[in-house]
């Protein structure tokens, strides 16, 4: 008799409050910041104010839906914020000299992914950890940019292009939108269902592992960085149709956002947890934020604190950190 | 108190992994001013004894007293100021720092000023004092790295053995020496005793090394453990080598449990798998060995004899600096892991948490983990996850693991089944070659049982394979012949024809006899000895 109660009543593996909020407190924590926006402010849910909110979150959620692969594989990609500004530099710069239109979006996307290899082939053959090859390469894409540029915001003229982002294929849903479902949809795709997203997993829970199992691990690896990149361009190249113009403070603030989206949503630092499934959540949640807090009137600077704060509290109450006994 | 009492008193000291009990009511009596040598087999439980009376494991039961009183170290610095110090098997010190700031490393608050500033000067004056009782010619003020490791092994068992006593004004302190010779030169080793003889006047040791002479000659006490039991406490004096032998092996072999019956007749086979010269800096050198369709050829050594290293080396885990492989029907070439997973080579690695399997993903992945370049992806890199269901679950079916679905994360497993999971990595793939490290440790003996029938299976399938093994009945009850590494080479190849098997003891001899060799100088006894090995 013993043996059976244990075997039906035998507590859970790890603490059932836990699992519940591993996988369910993100999407509490939409629902109660829309339902907080919702009674505090008059704006937030208003047409308008929802279509801002698409345009940020699509533009949010294009940038880190490739280095979501990155940190699930347990590497990280501080440059996505710098390549969607190189790519967005050179893109205006395009359509200006070559009078390109739609065509510029796949320069975009090339540019990215060109970045990326060049961030990946510099980590996985180079040997050095992916923080510091990206934050080298986030300085120097971003001067680059600002080279570009010459610190001025440039503007472009071509009404195909703006239209990719602004236009509306279907009434009332802006085309970047779309374009963000469409991406999310594919990478999930890409995550769950697919060699590259399985090796993704496998290399952030245990690269020895993959190694006695004969993965090409820097490949992969080298992979996870042109997606990365690949994405940040694609983000890139569609935030300069919405906005019109590419100037130096583009993709200023997805540096902390975009970790921090990945980070909340429940894809571990440390590799091999998580999804990017989950980053729709943690881009919504940041998006959410950033949004209901400037209706609020919580100045610039508040609004710096409370993300930084709602970071470390997604890290502290999601994830499992029993097993963990070094902290780096 | 009186110096009869002992000093270190361990009674009915045991440890349980699982199912796996590694230490079985030990009791050992540690006296004043004694040398006590400890001897077994790899797997013996020598180190986890270790372990437990330096704090770093936890007893499952038993008790340890120390000058009469009971003691439970949480931890390996308060296992130190109780006064039980350990020198590692591996290197503890770092490598980038002085040599005093090693010595007195974790007692600086000893050494302050004002305000809690460190007062080097205190320091390097007592870390002078230590080199100097223990008799070394080492300049505390050095960096630790500007020494050979021979020299810092060296350094390394001056501060076990005299922090304790110098530094922080322990009595009778108790050190700890895992295979302390190991990593010294033959110019340091009479340091080392001499070191010894200094510290006994201090306190008293504990000694566990593989090479028997060394410890009849410095120990005063000798005690034999066999899979986690004592077997024999003896007076040194009254022990010698072949005595020792008996004592470590010497288990009845159940040749059934092997199912040594099944074991092939490769005479007419052919060799499908070759290493040639393969060597490696440091780990292993010129090993060049081949095995047949069908047959299992071990691989026995002690634990630096390198005979895991040449199992990673022999699968490219870890590149050789020299040497090829040759597969039946390819030309030779340098191992690589992907190539010769693709030309059907398989390895399960000894470290099954670490590099055998990852633990929180479920039981299909890890199972499907080497065949995603060709059986579970299709060409446009697509994951067939039904495919990937289907093999699992006959996996599941066909080797008995006890789980209830394919996607069961591989951490609820025990042991034995983890195990099977990483075999059935293999099983699903055409195989030709498969390397085994230590394929059952931390099994339980129902598991073990499988895993050898599914060994003698593949082998009815013709598959070659390569098993690396500290079990010494496995490795004779499995092998249909026997190479014996000896620090890095292979030193002889015994047949082990189902009615013709090796025992234990002249195994056991093969592995050691190298250090009755090389320590052939050393008098009279060790020559002796060496003479009696090789005839």
């Amino acid at each position: 008799m013993a043996s059976l109660f244990t075997t039906l009543f035998a507590p859970p593996r790890r603490h059932h409050l836990d699992v519940i909020a591993g996988m369910w407190l993100p999407v509490i924590v939409v629902l109660f910041i829309i339902l907080f926006f919702t009674f505090t402010t008059d704006a937030f849910m208003t047409l308008r104010n929802l279509r801002a909110i698409s345009g940020q979150a699509s533009a949010l959620l294009l940038a880190c839906l490739g280095a979501t692969f990155v940190v699930l594989m347990g590497s990280i990609d501080l440059s996505v914020g710098a390549i969607v500004l190189l790519v967005g530099a050179i893109t205006v710069n395009a359509i200006n000299a070559l009078g390109l239109g739609v065509e510029a979006l796949a320069v975009g996307i090339l540019i990215g992914a060109l970045l990326g290899t060049v961030n990946g082939v510099i980590f996985a053959y180079g040997k050095i950890p992916s923080f510091v090859v990206t934050l080298g390469s986030l300085s120097i894409f971003t001067g680059a940019a600002w080279e570009l540029l010459q610190g001025r915001a440039i503007r472009y003229d071509s009404a195909d292009f703006e239209n990719l982002a602004i236009g509306q294929l279907i009434p009332f849903v802006q085309n970047i939108g779309l374009f963000a479902i469409g991406a999310w949809l594919m990478m999930v795709f890409v995550c769950f269902k697919t060699r590259f997203g399985r090796y993704m997993f496998i290399i952030g829970g245990g690269e020895a592992v993959a190694r006695t199992t004969g993965i090409p691990v820097r490949r992969y690896k080298v992979m996870a960085f042109a997606l990365s990149g690949m994405m940040a361009g694609l983000a890139g190249a569609l935030a300069v149709a919405r906005l019109g113009t590419a100037g130096p403070t583009l993709g200023q603030d997805l540096l902390l956002n975009s970790l921090a989206a990945i980070v909340v949503g429940g894809t571990s630092l440390s590799g091999g947890v998580g999804g990017v499934h989950r980053t729709l959540i943690g881009v919504l949640i940041i998006a959410l934020l950033d949004n209901g807090l400037n209706l609020m009137g919580v100045n610039q600077y508040s609004q710096m604190m409370v993300k930084g704060a709602v970071v470390i509290a997604a890290v502290l109450v999601g994830q499992d950190r029993s097993k963990s006994v070094v902290m780096k | 108190m009186n110096d009869s009492t002992p000093v270190l008193r361990v009674r009915d000291l045991t440890k349980r992994y699982g199912d796996n009990t590694v230490l079985d009511r030990v009791s050992i009596e540690v006296g004043r001013h004694e040398i006590v040598g400890i001897v077994g087999e790899n797997g013996a439980g020598k180190t986890t004894l270790f372990n437990i009376l330096s704090g770093v494991v936890e007893a499952d039961s038993g008790q340890v007293e120390l000058n009469g009183q009971e003691i439970d170290p949480r931890d390996y610095h308060s296992a130190t100021l109780l006064g039980i110090s350990r020198v590692f098997q591996e290197q503890a010190l770092i490598p980038n720092i002085k040599v005093y700031e090693n010595l007195l490393l974790s007692h600086e608050a000893l050494f302050t000023r004002a305000l809690q500033f460190i007062d080097g000067g205190k320091m390097i004056a007592a870390a002078e004092a230590i080199v100097r009782e223990g008799g070394l010619d080492i300049d505390v003020t050095r960096r630790t790295s500007d020494y050979s490791f021979s020299k810092r092994q060296l350094i390394e068992i001056a501060r076990a053995c005299l922090v304790p006593s110098m530094v922080l004004g322990i009595e009778h302190p108790v050190v700890l020496l895992d295979e302390p010779t190991a990593a010294l030169e033959k110019s340091d080793e009479e340091r080392f005793f001499d070191l010894m003889k200094r510290l006994k006047a201090r306190g008293s040791l504990v000694f566990v090394s593989h090479r028997l002479t060394e410890i009849l000659e410095a120990c005063d006490t000798v005690y034999v453990l066999k899979d986690g039991k004592l077997v024999a406490r003896l007076r040194a004096a009254e022990a010698n080598e072949h005595m020792l032998h008996g004592l470590m092996v010497g288990r009845e072999r159940d040749a059934d449990y092997y199912h040594e019956g099944e074991q092939r007749d490769v005479s007419d086979q052919a060799v499908v798998f070759q290493t040639e010269g393969l060597s490696s800096a440091g780990r292993y050198s010129d090993v060049s060995l081949e095995v047949y369709a069908g047959e299992v050829l071990g691989i026995g050594g002690l634990l630096d004899s390198g005979k895991s290293e040449f199992g990673k080396g022999a699968m490219g885990i870890v590149a050789p600096d020299r040497g090829t492989v040759t597969l039946s029907g390819h030309p030779a070439h340098r191992p690589e892991v992907r190539d010769l997973v693709g030309k059907g080579v398989g390895y399960v690695p000894a470290e099954r948490l670490t590099e055998g399997m990852i633990s929180p993903f479920p039981l299909a992945w890890n199972v499907t983990m080497a065949s995603g370049g060709d059986i579970f992806a299709n060409r446009l890199g697509i994951w067939r996850s039904q495919h990937e269901i289907d093999v699992t679950e006959r996996s599941i079916e066909l080797l008995k693991i006890k789980a209830d679905h394919a996607k069961v994360p591989c951490e609820r497993l025990s042991g034995g089944n983890q195990q099977k999971v990483v075999l059935a990595r293999w099983l699903c793939r055409p195989l030709k070659v498969l390397i085994l490290d230590n394929p059952t440790r931390g099994v339980d003996a129902g598991a073990k049982e499988e895993i050898y029938q599914l060994i003698r299976g593949l082998t009815a399938d013709g598959v070659a394979v390569i098993l690396i093994t500290d079990d010494l009945l496995e490795l004779i009850g499995l092998s249909n012949r026997i190479a014996i590494m000896q620090r890095g080479r292979v030193a002889k190849t015994v047949a082990a024809a189902p009615d013709g098997k090796p025992s234990e003891r002249q195994l056991i001899e093969l592995m050691l006899s190298s250090d009755a060799k090389v320590a052939g100088s050393r008098g009279p006894r060790a020559a002796e000895y060496a003479e009696a090995v090789v005839a």
